[in-house]
């Protein structure tokens, strides 16, 4: 493992800083385990109800399933994390294999139904096993009649996270339970456990807690949870106020989120931590004018892992590390680093630089965020994309009153739709770009109701001009008559999506899902699936139900305008050598007088004067709104009335 | 732009261009070179086989011109026949201009340079048969005009036609030439130079597209960065789809389209990697065979170079090796992937089994209005679609498309497979009408997947642990700040702040105007140091660090609302600490509050436990009263990590120890325990170095101390320290009092 580490670093540093970004903040890892309480209350299953979507599993099924859901989830997102399953309160008991203990120590109703490493297709089956397998389950869930002692258990945990993880970035220990006085009347079992936490504290675990209430009894926190779990140092003060705060999870409940989707949902938003790009970055408001903010790959593009290569002449296949050497290429001889010169393709020949000078090239100053001004978010055209934004988000750790600033500066952005012009180096030596700085509110799931886009600001990169790509030269367009336009208007209008809006979560990545569904198959040794679900593929049916009688009339319309196309090409070639531009419902000619977008002030006083404002299109009226900070809502006559009103209220 | 180029320079050498006039201090000649070299390092770092130059020599003094009959040709010489331009040539080229003594003599005349050129350019770009091929043909002149030019109308006349019937476009550019339009005029001009420039110009104008211009608007030009022009590179030809052509024929829609890249990341020039070559000998290349086209030797100012290659080696587990693994023959490796630990074997004929098959399509999914897409969700890079070119058809049919969705403020979401057996994506499209140009714009959009569950606190309120709900707290921006940051926001708007070309206000910084600082901060740094390979690497062109700051005269109107919003904002510089402290710990408390301490404290964990090392190692700091205890708890943690270091087993245990080194040494940095952090790392050093913890070693110092970074303690990171860094630097090499054993394998 560890040199496997070493390995995956040399070849970090040779590649160039900005292809570091993931790879380089993966080197931290996660290790989770999950701690689920077995006991006659957590085996009881739900009441039976008619409601379909009533649940049927036991919280603690409840539990495993979701253990194994996101053992399968973080295979395929973060394979190189660690998982692990802990049940207590179980007759059995069961530790690492004997041979990895120090021998002694034991862990009475403790029972280590996953040892914590990165899953293997073992351990799937065996989580799937047990919730299948109804023998081996009994056998396994089988509660003591004697009460695991907390102390224990998380001194078990904290065994565990020491020999399997020593060194892992992240920790922590998801404790499933509903029982929140595990100890009534016993000062010193309590207390021992405290003191274990304490342990776990200090050791850099973090102790994350899903209660479980049942419909007889509401989860107290006070009782005992609230002594064995701490603030998470990680975060900074802002980050945890309001995060601490945790929310109940409803055995046999009836709202209709059952409780292993309410389990599912959250543990996956709190077992890993939120990990920062960069932290402490300056972030200059205005000259001489900083706070600091911290930055978090929110986005961040999945695609299947890599093929390996596979050692198969051993007992069981396994995974060959690769080890990469320098050479000479004339000599053959190993090279070390510091010898490595680096040199340009120049004229059939190599320009040299010093390491000294490679830097020194690519040396724009120190990393920081530097507004330039702000611009109404209008102003960014849709052409203008590069790659994946950004989320920064205040931190109080480089200057006090980080958070207030960035808020205020949120707030101002968000109403006025405006955005920031930035200049960006992301770390030392980084390449400077330019950014602009968008606010976001928050969006929730509309299912669970946890957040989904958090309230904060983006770096959404900036095209240079040298990133621009121009189209083919192309003959003037051929443009679309009225009644064509006005036939795919309506065929719109009838395909919206649900909501109105595109939910990311509803679109699964199928050429992923299908590389994963094959290998877990191929893994488990189970039939290979032959038919790939792809949600992504547009609902054809639906689609014709809705449009299908407005596009047999769009249809209708296109062929007799395409008859009577060759006429209007010729209009359009004509026009196009010289006279005026064609017709055209919506003008949108660029420094154009007559085009309300370029006016200046006094043309377009000129205009409301002599009343023709009505006489430009709703288009052109919406984007005047948009471009001044009106609201571009409405009639016709409405945005007149407000153009009008802006317009006499400059003076 | 055509694939090809042959361009000829025709540098004028005479006696007059080693003279400086006009109040600048360097010569003429350096003035027009810095044009020429800035044009010749601009194709030679396009690395292009197709662009062919060639350099003629003008008022020098030797004639050496490709004509059986030199008569007329008087002082002329080809310095660089008309090909690809190299290193070697360049050298050659700089030499021969510094060895150019320029005599006092005359003639030399520049339009017989010119002749020469079209003959050369005609000889080079035509094939065996004599047709002109496709090139783009150019002359470039660079003259003072103070040389003999004769200026016989007939002759000069046959030349333009010969020229325009060569299809050659003519660039004349002159050291103090009078341009008008560029506002230069040469006070107290010499006769003969007006007389020149005047024939030159009138033999520019009547060659086609010719150009004629003075040298230092040239020169001027030369900071601001050229882009590389690109070819439309098309990601996707076939069809745009609503509906299921195949299933529902009669009501799918499908228009023929083309998608083309609209942004593409320009990349700067990658670097290779190269060592001196430790060898003289001269048997190499025979050696060895080259196997990579790409790898020849390479000569170059630092000496004699050779590539660096990567080489791989494979290992694998196992446990009858005393070293734990062993290694393994690529060959006898198969293809495979990963899923958790389980290395799942793919054999060769099941290749693809993960692949998901897809065939090429672009279909609409659905339409979504404007105000609901957030553009920060933008995955990457735009295209452009637009109709095909020669179908009315589809050039109707996407016509109404894209006027119907600007009508409904709508965007289309559409998935896209660009090839068949590529993976799909989902795009934005979004309508763009220009009168010469009606186009659906698309984004790639996230997937599921790609999503993380972060998740973040408000901004707008704070929330309690206690689930209460504050809109007054210190990290909420009060009344006034609100406002301050609204003025200042306002104050600093770009909007308008630009100029267009006739000086009206526009927007300002425009993606037209920015320019990739790195990658002509190198590509001028590259070609510099081509040239001049003694010079250090300067400093960034001002043009390119124009957008690194915010424009001053914004800065300087704002300045009041600035104030302002720094006084709201009361903002405090968190300082670095200084010294580790020891007293005024904090107290933690679980969110209870209870006093856990108290609790530890009346357990008295009096020996740290190699099971549970780092809390109690902590704790007992934590809880320590005298200097003993600190010192007896660091003592402590020094055996257990070399017994963890004793009893591993290869590297079973090293991931561990480090762990506790790295809690030993921020602990030490904490409360001050610098020299016994230090003291223990060298006697760890002194062990490993004579194998005294069970075996070889020097992999987990190599481990701990590279690549964790867990060396000395340096007085920069704590003052109190005797280690200077340069020290802590070189502690890290472990001098072996072993023979080697690791260079065997």
């Amino acid at each position: 493992m560890a040199e496997n580490e070493s390995w995956r670093r040399d070849s970090e540093e040779d590649e160039d800083d900005d292809e570091r970004d993931e790879s380089y903040y993966g080197s931290q890892k996660n290790a989770v385990i999950f701690a689920i309480e077995v006991s006659p209350s957590m085996l009881a299953s739900p009441p039976p109800s008619d409601d379909k979507k009533a649940d049927t599993d036991s919280p603690a099924i409840a539990a495993l399933k979701c253990a194994y859901q996101l053992m399968q989830q973080r295979i395929i997102s973060n394979p190189k994390d660690m998982m692990g399953v802990l049940l207590f309160g179980t007759e059995k008991s069961k530790f690492q294999d004997e041979a990895n203990t120090s021998g002694v120590i034991s862990y009475p109703h403790c029972y280590l139904l996953n040892d914590l490493d990165v899953p293997s297709a073992e351990d799937v089956k065996a989580l799937r096993n047990l919730l299948e397998d109804d023998n081996n389950s009994e056998e396994v869930l089988q509660p003591s009649e004697e009460k695991a002692t907390m102390a224990n258990m998380l001194f078990c945990a904290n065994q565990i996270f020491t020999t399997r993880a020593p060194n892992f970035g992240s920790r922590k220990l998801l404790i499933i339970t509903d029982n929140d006085d595990p100890h009534p009347n016993d000062k010193d079992a309590s207390q021992s456990a405290a003191v274990r936490a304490k342990d776990l504290y200090d050791l850099g675990v973090i102790i994350e807690l899903f209660p479980i209430s049942r419909p007889d009894h509401e989860f107290d926190l006070i009782k005992f949870y609230d002594d064995i779990r701490y603030r998470d140092p990680e975060q900074t003060d802002i980050d945890a106020l309001g995060m601490t705060g945790h929310q109940d999870h409803k055995a046999g409940g009836k709202d209709g989120i059952s409780l292993l989707n309410s389990l599912l949902s959250d543990i996956n938003a709190k077992q890993v931590a939120k990990r920062a790009l960069f932290s402490n970055m300056p972030f200059e408001i205005g000259p001489g004018f900083k706070i600091s903010v911290k930055g978090y790959n929110i986005l961040q593009k999945q695609a299947p892992a890599r093929s390996t290569y596979i050692y198969v002449d051993g007992e069981q296949a396994q995974i060959a590390v690769g080890e990469t050497t320098k050479q000479d290429e004339n000599t053959q001889k190993t090279v070390e680093k510091v010898e490595i010169k680096k040199a340009y393709k120049f004229g059939n020949e190599q320009v040299l630089f010093t390491p000294e000078e490679q830097k020194q090239m690519k040396d724009f100053g120190p990393p920081g965020i530097r507004i330039l001004g702000f611009k109404p978010q209008s102003m960014l055209p849709n052409w203008a994309s590069m790659k994946k934004a950004t989320f920064i988000f205040p931190s109080e750790d480089g200057y006090v009153g980080s958070t207030r600033v960035f808020s205020a500066l949120w707030q101002k952005l968000l109403k006025d739709k405006k955005m920031g012009i930035a200049w960006f180096i992301a770390r030392s030596n980084a390449t400077p770009v330019l950014v602009a700085i968008l606010p976001s509110s928050e969006k929730m799931d509309s299912n669970t109701n946890q957040q989904v886009i958090p309230q904060g600001l983006w770096l959404y990169q900036l095209p240079f001009v040298d990133d621009l790509r121009q189209p083919p030269e192309i003959l003037k367009p051929l443009v679309s008559p009225d009644n064509l336009i006005d036939a795919m208007r309506k065929i719109v209008q009838q395909l919206q999506l649900p909501k109105a809006e595109y939910d990311p979560s509803k679109y699964p990545n199928p050429a992923l899902q299908w590389h994963y569904k094959i290998l877990q198959a191929m893994a488990l040794e189970e039939e290979i699936p032959s038919i790939p679900e792809d949600k992504t593929i547009p609902k054809y049916r639906q689609i014709d139900k809705r449009a299908g009688e407005y596009a047999l009339l769009w249809m209708g319309a296109l062929e007799l305008a395409s008859r009577s196309g060759p006429t209007r090409k010729r209009e359009a070639m004509d026009e196009n050598s010289g006279s005026a531009a064609p017709k055209k419902r919506i003008k949108v000619e660029p420094k154009d007088e007559t085009s309300l977008f370029d006016m200046s002030l006094k043309t377009l006083r000129g205009v409301v004067e002599g009343e023709t404002l009505s006489k430009h299109t709703v288009a052109e009226l919406k984007a005047l709104c948009t471009a001044k900070g009106l609201a571009s809502t409405g009639k016709k006559a409405d945005l007149v009335d407000r153009i009008e009103q802006w317009v006499e209220g400059q003076d | 732009m055509s694939d090809k180029q042959a361009t000829i320079y025709i540098v004028d050498l005479g006696a007059t261009m080693k003279d400086c006039h006009n109040g600048r201090i360097e010569t003429d000649l350096d003035f027009a070179m810095r044009y020429v070299w800035d044009k010749i390092t601009t194709t030679m770092a396009a690395s292009r086989k197709t662009w062919q130059l060639g350099v003629i020599g003008l008022r020098t003094d030797d004639t050496n011109v490709p004509l059986d009959d030199d008569d007329g040709y008087e002082h002329i010489s080809v310095l660089k026949d008309l090909g690809p331009m190299e290193m070697s040539h360049l050298r050659s080229l700089q030499r021969s201009l510094d060895n150019e003594k320029i005599d006092k003599n005359e003639g030399g005349d520049a339009t017989s340079a010119i002749a020469l050129a079209v003959d050369m350019i005609n000889k080079g770009t035509t094939n065996a048969k004599g047709v002109p091929l496709k090139f783009e043909r150019k002359i470039i002149l660079v003259t003072d005009g103070r040389g003999d030019i004769d200026g016989d109308e007939a002759y000069l006349s046959g030349l333009s036609k010969q020229i325009n019937e060569a299809n050659i476009t003519l660039i004349v550019v002159g050291v103090d030439f009078d341009d008008p339009d560029y506002g230069y005029k040469e006070e107290d001009k010499d006769t003969k130079k007006a007389d020149n420039e005047a024939l030159l110009k009138s033999l520019a104008e009547e060659c086609y597209g010719s150009v004629f211009g003075t040298m230092a608007e040239a020169v001027e030009d030369l900071a601001v960065p050229r882009l590389k022009s690109t070819r439309p590179y098309s990601t996707f030809k076939g069809k745009l789809t609503l509906g299921n052509p195949e299933k529902y024929e009669l009501t799918a829609v499908s228009i023929d389209v083309e998608r083309y890249f609209r942004t593409k990341s320009a990349k700067p020039p990658s670097a290779s990697s190269y060592v001196t070559r430790s060898d003289t000998g001269a048997s190499v290349q025979s050696s060895n065979t080259v196997e990579d086209t790409d790898m020849h030797d390479i000569t170059a100012a630092g000496g004699d170079l050779s590539s660096v290659k990567t080489s791989y080696a494979y290992k694998v587990k196992d446990e009858t090796s005393t070293l734990g693994w062993k290694h393994v023959d690529r060959d006898d490796l198969e293809k495979g992937y990963e899923y958790g630990s389980t290395a799942v074997h793919i054999a060769a004929s099941d290749e693809n089994v993960t692949k998901l098959e897809t065939f090429q399509s672009f279909s609409i999914i659905g339409f979504i209005p404007w105000e609901k897409y957030e553009r920060y969700l933008n995955m990457g890079e735009s295209c452009v679609t637009i109709a095909q070119q020669t179908n009315d058809r589809a050039q109707l049919a996407l016509s109404s498309l894209i006027h119907a969705l600007f009508e409904t403020e709508s965007y289309a979401v559409a998935r896209i497979v660009a090839k068949d057996g590529k993976d799909p994506i989902i795009v934005l499209l979004a309508p763009s009408i220009e009168p010469h140009l009606e186009c659906l714009i698309d984004v790639p959009l996230p997937f599921a997947e790609d999503i993380r569950p972060y998740r973040f606190p408000p901004l707008d309120r704070v929330i309690t642990t206690t689930g209460a709900v504050l809109d007054k707290h210190r990290n909420l921006p009060t009344h006034d700040l609100k406002e301050a940051m609204g003025k200042y926001v306002d104050a600093m708007d770009l909007s308008n702040l630009g100029r267009n070309d006739d000086d009206e206000r526009t927007e300002y910084m425009t993606i037209e105007e920015t320019y990739s600082p790195l990658i002509h901060r190198m590509d001028q740094t590259i070609r510099r140091r081509a040239i001049t390979s003694d010079e250090t690497v300067g400093p960034p062109a001002d043009i390119l660090l124009k957008w690194a700051q915010p424009p001053e005269e914004l800065v300087a109107a704002s300045s009041s609302q600035l104030e302002a919003l720094v006084e709201a904002a009361d903002v405090k510089r968190v300082l670095p600490k200084t010294k580790g402290k020891r007293k005024g710990r904090d107290t933690i408390t679980p969110l209870s509050g209870l006093d856990i301490e108290s609790l530890l404290n009346s357990q008295k964990r009096l020996k740290i436990s190699a099971e549970n090392a780092i809390p109690e190692f902590k704790q007992m700091l934590q809880n320590s009263e005298t200097e003993e205890t600190i010192e007896y708890a660091a003592d402590q943690m020094g055996v257990i990590i070399r017994g963890l270091v004793s009893k591993s087993t290869g590297n079973t245990e090293y991931d561990r120890a480090i762990e506790n080194m790295k809690v030993m040494r921020d602990q030490s940095i904490k409360y001050d325990l610098v020299e016994k952090y230090n003291d223990f790392l060298r006697d760890l050093k002194s062990k490993i170095a004579k194998e005294e913890l069970n075996g070889d070693r020097r992999e987990f110092w190599f481990q701990a101390v590279k690549q964790n970074r867990l060396g000395l303690i340096d007085d920069e990171t704590i003052p109190t320290s005797t280690v200077s860094p340069q020290e802590a630097r070189e502690f890290f090499s472990i001098k072996s009092e072993l023979p080697d054993r690791s260079k065997a394998a």
